[in-house]
């Protein structure tokens, strides 16, 4: 379980913030002192800190170029300034992404997972129930057959398979594709899933993917 | 000054001059002086008077003329006293005295009204800021109570977020400050977090959005263009055909000396007559009466933004099947390292 530490002086969002990472899945930290931040941050060891630039003391800028003197953890920064200043300056202290808020919660998830995997040299699962998935190629192979997906289907199983087993909303869904730079509506969404289904039976997995009524869908 | 002006204005001077010779060449006569010396004493008398005004005018001519015409050239005109020279005459004197006291009385007050124009904006700037801090609060609450709230509430979140970002960019758009950076921005980029940003009004309005030949490069402030397109996207998700599904179309140009952003969608249209008069200030046109009340100000500012950025905009639109706004961006190497 990845631990992420929240670096944010308003009670209310810090308190939110880390019902929603824990929902998710991830352990967090928060910082309620911060008269010592950058000691109390890396003796927590966190994965990954989540940091609002608008914080007492030494602002999360400075804060940032001290903590990368002496680590690499990925940090996202988080901030209710909307300055094309404060986005350079973060990048080239260091940070390896910035959210401005208000954010979109899902996005914020995607984005954390997405910093987590590269932090960790990407080791997204690779092959599902005999298929292995060939990202370069953009294909599904069972070794003999090669099913090509196309990109909103890849994007689209590629969560799937890294939720396996657990619910992924219509929600997730979407903001995945947006993210991706393929906006598509809800009727899109629903032919890509169906087609998705039939290319996973052409390989000999029917009824790969389950649809939860009102809930979204399970890739079993 | 014109001279016939100027011999006006002395017209009771030369009355008393003309009165006081009428008299003295009759006291000369009356003594029995000769004629001889009437004629000396009268022709010393009018030479006096004649270079006495003459040099009069000529002060004058030069200090009133060098005024006019520092006036006419000066784009400021309540700076004239800090171009001309001091005159040398009292009258002219007088004046300029008045006009560097009332000049000094002008600043202060101008310099007063700046003041409180910039503390008004910064005051809005971080009241901004600070509002957001409960907005990104509830949409974390939203997120984590979806069954009760759900997409709706997220929405409204969204709408308020709108609101506010209008009245910072335009106070923005109104600062005489340069608070913004020319640097190379990518359109697509821009265009996802736009994208993103308006995701659940978009799924909302069932609308999806084409892009194409965004992966090019201009010069811009990322944000600001952030913020132009929202506000088009705003209005293509808000002025929809009823039973078309909407499409936002986006697309990049490449010209020679500029790239053009067209923002496409296939709502209502403006009628023609109101294209003009699209960014004017407070201009809401018949689609802001008949269909969703607007305030009329998102294109207001959005035009404002963009001349400050010297990118320029136009719109096209055809009734019932499209609005096109497109902006162009200088290729301006000026701004390249």
């Amino acid at each position: 379980m990845s631990k992420i530490y929240i670096v944010e002086d308003d009670k209310s969002i810090r308190e939110e913030l880390a019902e929603l990472l824990r929902n998710s899945g991830y352990e967090a930290e928060c910082l309620t002192d911060f008269s010592n931040s950058k000691a109390d941050i890396l003796s927590a060891h966190p994965d990954l800190i989540l940091m609002d630039i608008n914080i007492p003391n030494l602002n999360g800028e400075q804060l940032l170029k001290e903590i990368r003197k002496e680590s690499d953890i990925p940090v996202i920064m988080v901030t209710s300034r909307t300055s094309e200043t404060d986005e350079v300056l973060s990048m080239s202290y260091g940070a390896d992404d910035y959210i401005t808020k208000p954010y979109n919660p899902t996005i914020l998830l995607l984005r954390i997972s997405a910093v987590l995997k590269r932090a960790a040299g990407n080791t997204s699962v690779q092959s599902y129930n005999g298929l292995q998935v060939n990202d370069a190629k953009g294909s599904l192979t069972d070794g003999s057959r090669d099913v090509i997906l196309t990109k909103n289907e890849m994007i689209i199983f590629r969560l799937m398979l890294d939720r396996k087993g657990s619910i992924v909303t219509r929600d997730d869904l979407m903001t995945a594709l947006w993210d991706n730079d393929e906006f598509v509506n809800d009727n899109a969404l629903t032919v890509n899933i169906s087609r998705l289904r039939s290319k996973l039976a052409e390989l000999g997995c029917n009824d790969a993917i389950e649809t939860r009524k009102k809930q979204g869908y399970v890739l079993k | 000054m014109k001279l016939g002006n100027y011999l006006r204005d002395r017209l009771w001077y030369y009355l008393i001059a003309a009165a006081a010779l009428g008299l003295m060449l009759l006291f000369l006569a009356a003594y029995r002086v000769s004629g001889q010396l009437i004629i000396f004493i009268t022709s010393i008398y009018l030479i006096s008077v004649f270079f006495e005004e003459l040099t009069g005018y000529l002060r004058k001519r030069q200090f009133y003329a060098e005024l006019h015409q520092k006036l006419d050239e000066l784009d400021q005109k309540y700076l004239i006293h800090e171009m001309i020279n001091k005159p040398d005459f009292l009258e002219g004197e007088i004046l300029y005295n008045a006009l560097c006291d009332a000049n000094k009385s002008m600043c202060e007050k101008v310099a007063e009204h700046k003041r409180r124009s910039d503390d008004f904006r910064d005051f809005i700037e971080m009241w901004v800021h600070e509002v957001k801090l409960p907005v990104a609060s509830l949409q974390l609450m939203a997120h984590n109570h979806r069954d009760e709230l759900g997409e709706k509430f997220t929405e409204q979140l969204r709408r308020i977020d709108d609101y506010t970002d209008q009245v910072l960019y335009y106070a923005r758009s109104k600062n005489a400050e340069k608070d913004y950076i020319i640097k190379e921005t990518s359109l697509k980029r821009a265009v996802a977090n736009v994208a993103i940003k308006n995701r659940e009004a978009a799924q909302l309005a069932g609308a999806s959005i084409e892009t194409e030949g965004l992966d090019i490069t201009v010069m811009t402030d990322g944000k600001w263009l952030e913020f132009i397109l929202g506000q088009f996207m705003a209005n293509s998700l808000k002025y929809t055909v009823e039973g078309r599904e909407p499409v936002i179309h986006i697309s990049a140009e490449k010209l020679e000396d500029r790239v053009l952003l067209h923002f496409r969608d296939n709502g209502i249209g403006i009628p023609e007559s109101d294209i003009p008069r699209v960014f004017d200030k407070s201009f809401t046109g018949e689609n802001g009466h008949t269909y969703a009340k607007s305030t009329g100000m998102g294109l207001y500012i959005v035009k404002n933004l963009c001349d400050r950025l010297g990118h320029g905009i136009s719109a096209a639109s055809e009734r019932g099947s499209f609005t096109e706004l497109t902006i162009a961006f200088a290729k301006n190497d000026h701004y390249l390292i």
